[in-house]
């Protein structure tokens, strides 16, 4: 059962490759060797019989057949140390001297087979390679030599390389067992920590081996993956526990003015009364749903598709002075210092709506009377857009929370709001890669939102 | 007025219906893009209201065929609260305004009014009268009885939309849209600010008041001799 799927891993199926590179190069090499070593040996033998040959025919033509004689049975005494065969025969074939079979009277190299002479594995006849030659009209003489040791090296010579081959190719592929079976056992342990994530144990990571290889800084990698998720689900665990909570109040405020006016109600006058209340507070619920999922479209980063040049500063600008005859009403000084014809890529409808959450924050959670100020700044890096004011302001403790969904500071909890504002300004900001810096504003809150300055400034 | 009502939800569909019918329209209705289809090429209308999201044929492929068809009828989407792409997307189909869904059915009805009452674009005049009120577009003055009103400029873009739509109610939202391009509610009270202190501009030292808040709906501007 295991088998079969250590054959299907990756580092198996590597070694079995290399395996076959390794034996289809090792035959190719060998062969290279054998086929050349082989051709080396046949010309040396050849050699050796051909210049033994014209030697005696040297003997010959300058001794005539005596010398000749001489010369041979000089070699057969010597025979035992690797001497050679040698035959005389006449032109018509008559033996005169030696054992080599006739050569048919044709010079020239021949392969011959002739009676075992010992040497040679039983039932096998000797072999022999001759090389014959014509000493004079009727006299020819033979040279050759036993190979039969040649060829029993040629076949040794291969069963060493087919049995080498065999090793080594079951090395590699037991290597490649071994090494697969490690890494199956690596794999195994993530495959069963992602199994038992799976199975509700959120908490779950795979053990490294500290090796730092690649597998154990997959393992890193897939752990503080695991642990993005962890954070984001917890955040989403939050907020759904936010909107919950936070609808759950105004919609038991609606349910117990409804029941209140069911049963004490007297008049047409006191019903109509109660409906638009009803009508009132529910509104205020849509309007937190709308916000959510506004929020919730944002930052899913769709709305970039849409992205245009915007003229920030005349945003700003006419926003400042829409907001400035309520401000006077409130009688507060609202001031501004815009720098002109800062533009930004961004979309217009979004941006208006966050410079206009700060000011609604700025307006409603501060006393009347309160000074705010609005700034735009370019300098060469950023564009920095402030909405700041005079008012009590936030501990530090809690500036970064502000910005967290229906988070809402003690003192503003009797204000009506949704709690979602803020956290818009937040999401319009990232979706603009902008940052946003609660700051004190000693005394009062100061939000700066820095926005990155891109390549094609000055258009309009 | 007749109008065309393509909504596939029942509730919705007969809070309009009942609300349309009070106020003496005609109202036709149609369950599905299909059906409404058919029936926007088969009769003619005032006003065609469409769900965005309908079963089978949805709103803006419905409203797309309309327009390709060559019919003009003025078209008011609807569409649900969370689709901020939702407007530009109805816009682009041949749309000629749009209402988040859930709405007040004051809301619906003076949009569908605004839509019923709209000019030609090429009937375009330079300059906007109102009883003694009037606004010259290309000086960029406005004077009351002869005398020139001092305006701030988004003031004076707040009385030339009351100004096109005379005698009809404007809602909050369709100032907030028309006059500041705000697709959203702010916390401030800035449209009841503007409108007080225009309304303290115009009527300086005179006894008619000409721009009338109408309780739970919006604002109108009127003259006085229709007023009565």
């Amino acid at each position: 059962m295991r088998l079969p799927r250590l054959l299907r891993t990756t580092s198996f199926r590597l070694a079995a490759l290399f395996a076959l590179i390794f034996g289809i190069s090792t035959i190719v090499v060998g062969s290279f060797v054998y086929i050349n070593v082989k051709a080396a040996l046949d010309r040396q033998e050849r050699t050796r019989i051909q210049s033994d040959a014209l030697a005696l025919k040297g003997e010959f033509d300058s001794g005539g057949m005596p010398d000749l004689m001489d010369a041979i049975k000089e070699r057969e005494r010597n025979k035992l140390a690797g001497g050679l065969d040698y035959s005389l025969f006449t032109a018509k074939g008559g033996r005169i001297v030696g054992r080599l079979p006739t050569p048919r009277m044709r010079a020239g190299w021949r392969h011959v087979n002739g009676p075992p002479d010992g040497d040679e594995p039983p039932g096998e006849l000797e072999h022999l390679l001759v090389y014959s030659i014509n000493l004079s009209p009727n006299l020819w003489l033979s040279v050759g030599d036993d190979i039969g040791l040649l060829r029993r090296l040629d076949n040794t010579f291969l069963q060493m390389f087919v049995i080498g081959l065999v090793l080594a190719i079951t090395l590699a592929v037991g290597g490649g067992i071994v090494v697969s079976a490690g890494f199956l056992r690596r794999i195994d342990a993530i495959t069963r920590t992602a199994e038992a994530i799976i199975e509700g144990d959120i908490g779950k990571r795979i053990v490294r081996n500290g090796s730092g290889d690649d597998l154990d800084r997959l393992a890193a990698s897939l752990n503080r993956m695991l642990d993005r998720i962890g954070l984001l689900m917890d955040a989403l665990r939050n907020v759904s526990t936010d909107v919950a909570h936070d609808l759950r109040t105004p919609l038991g405020h609606l349910r117990q003015q409804l029941e209140n006016a069911r049963g004490h109600a007297r008049s047409t006058g006191e019903y109509a009364q109660a409906v638009d209340s009803a009508i009132a507070k529910t509104d205020s619920i849509l309007e937190t749903f709308s916000a959510i999922l506004r929020i919730a479209q944002i930052e899913s980063g769709s709305r970039k598709a849409g992205f245009r040049r915007i003229n920030l500063s005349e945003i700003v600008a006419s926003l400042v002075q829409s907001y400035s005859p309520t401000a006077e009403e409130q009688r507060r000084p609202l001031s501004a210092s815009i720098a002109p014809d800062v533009s930004i890529d961004g979309d217009r409808e979004l941006i208006i709506q966050l410079v206009v959450n700060l000011l609604d924050n700025a307006m409603r959670h501060t006393p009347p009377g309160t000074p705010i100020t609005v700034n735009l700044a370019e300098t060469p890096d950023t564009i920095a857009l402030e909405v700041a004011d005079k008012g009590p302001g936030v501990p530090e403790a809690e500036r970064e929370r502000i910005l967290e969904r229906f988070y809402r500071c003690e003192t503003s909890r009797s204000t009506p709001g949704s709690g979602l504002g803020l956290s818009l300004v937040s999401a319009v900001s990232g979706l603009h890669r902008a940052t946003i810096h609660v700051m004190d504003n000693m005394p009062g809150l100061k939000f700066r939102i820095e926005f990155l300055r891109t390549n094609n400034q000055g258009a309009a | 007025m007749k109008l065309l009502l393509v909504e596939d939800d029942a509730e919705t569909a007969a809070f309009a219906l009942r609300g349309f019918r009070e106020r003496g329209y005609t109202l036709d209705h149609a369950k599905n893009g299909r059906d409404g289809l058919y029936l926007a090429m088969e009769s003619t209308y005032d006003i065609i209201i469409v769900d965005r999201m309908l079963p089978g044929m949805d709103g803006l492929s419905m409203v797309k065929a309309l327009r390709s068809a060559g019919v003009v009828t003025p078209v008011l989407f609807l569409t649900t609260m969370s689709g901020i792409d939702d407007r530009v997307e109805g816009l682009d189909a041949g749309g000629d305004d749009y209402l988040i869904k859930p709405y007040a059915f004051s809301e619906l009805a003076a949009r569908v009014n605004a839509l019923a009452r709209r000019p030609p674009a090429s009937k375009e005049s330079t300059v906007l009268r109102v009883g003694d009120l009037e606004m010259n577009l290309l000086k960029r003055v406005v004077t009351r009885g002869g005398e020139t009103i001092d305006l701030q400029p988004r003031e004076f873009q707040l009385l030339e939309y009351l100004m096109r739509r005379a005698d009809q109610i404007v809602t909050r939202t369709m100032l907030l849209e028309g006059v500041w391009d705000f697709h959203f509610d702010p916390k401030t009270n800035i449209v009841e600010t503007h409108i007080s202190r225009l309304r303290s501009k115009i009527n300086l030292g005179r006894e008619n008041d000409l721009i009338h808040t109408v309780r739970g709906s919006g604002y109108c501007l009127r003259a006085p001799a229709t007023a009565s």
